[in-house]
């Protein structure tokens, strides 16, 4: 069989972060095409909230998303997927967060409480991240060990302040996550799922 | 930024969303394969054959206009979410459609590379390709 042109190997990273805060922003400011949207019906039993015996469509909700893509090489491509605004979708969108490379956060130094979920979302999970502190217009009147202290992050977890609409700036939290994943020493032992 | 989750509105509409997606899979709700992931990649066969080298010659009429709209667009090598994107349709929907055509040999699926920590992680070559492509930005 032959195609028109090999397939590139595929990697993922997420943008999370609270409700609005920028993450459609970030991905159209890196990626090389309009961010794209997709949706998936989700049913309420995955999440395990309830007995679910017999769920019908009024169990089912669409949950959307956009991304967007980074064509490294003919051999490579990066895509982009900010999550649903509401964490507890993606967290039962198993299809999203399995084989992510990692994660940036995105957080409003006004509402630091907004990506609270995210971070621990990805904690729990095992996945790397970064956390880009998004400040439009330079507003920001917190210093960088501030909002670590108030986010409780772990310290070699990079944090960077910019803003999410300048693509150098999402450039940078990228290549930040790609060095935080360099950097970090090899698993020993398998992350326990969930 | 426009808020694009619209709780109330998909609560109201569920019923009447869930309807149409799925009677272009023929009421199926689960693809034959289970192992298409949001970026799996997909590319269309040119000149497909059988395993005799026998040119496959697909029914047309098989083909629903889903289907050859997944062909046409996967000329370009494309991830199921890009396909899903470009339909309009649903994600698990699109990957019912994208496992017929896989099936049938007409189109060809690529997994994501594995970067699972688990399994020790991505590799390095690739870090550093990755950090080579965005340095680029």
């Amino acid at each position: 069989m032959t195609s028109s042109q090999a397939a590139p190997a595929a990697v993922k990273i997420l943008i999370a972060g609270g409700f609005g805060v920028g993450k459609t922003t970030m991905v159209g400011a890196v990626s090389e095409v309009a961010p794209l949207r997709t949706e998936e019906y989700l049913t309420r039993a995955s999440i395990g909230v309830d007995d679910l015996a017999g769920v019908d469509q009024k169990d089912t909700t669409t949950v959307a998303l956009d991304f967007g893509r980074i064509t490294v090489s003919s051999e490579l491509v990066v895509y982009l997927f900010g999550t649903p605004g509401q964490e507890r979708f993606w967290f039962m969108w198993n299809d999203l967060v399995n084989g992510a490379l990692g994660g940036v956060v995105i957080a409003d130094t006004r509402r630091l409480e907004s990506s609270f979920a995210s971070i621990d979302f990805f904690e729990s999970r095992g996945i790397p991240f970064v956390v880009a502190i998004n400040c439009f217009h330079g507003q920001n009147t917190r210093s960088a060990a501030e909002i670590r202290d108030a986010l409780d992050l772990d310290p070699q977890v990079p944090l960077l302040v910019g803003d999410v609409r300048e693509r150098p700036f999402g450039r940078d939290a990228l290549l930040a996550l790609v060095d935080h994943l360099m950097s970090l020493p090899a698993e020993v032992e398998p992350v326990p799922a969930g | 930024m426009t808020p694009y989750w619209e709780e109330e509105d998909a609560e109201e509409d569920s019923a009447g969303s869930m309807v149409r997606p799925y009677t272009i899979t023929r009421g199926r709700t689960a693809p034959e394969r289970d192992d298409f992931s949001l970026i799996t990649v997909l590319t269309t066969v040119q000149d497909p054959r059988d395993e005799h080298g026998v040119p496959l010659r697909p029914g047309r009429r098989a083909l629903q206009p889903e289907h050859r709209a997944i062909l046409a667009f996967c000329g370009h090598p494309s991830a199921v979410a890009e396909v899903a994107a470009e339909l309009d349709l649903p994600v698990s929907v699109t990957k019912i459609l994208l496992a017929d055509l896989v099936a049938q040999g007409l189109l060809l699926a690529r997994a994501p590379l594995s970067v699972a920590r688990a399994a020790g992680g991505p590799d390095l070559g690739l870090l550093a390709a990755v950090r080579e492509g965005l340095r680029r930005l």
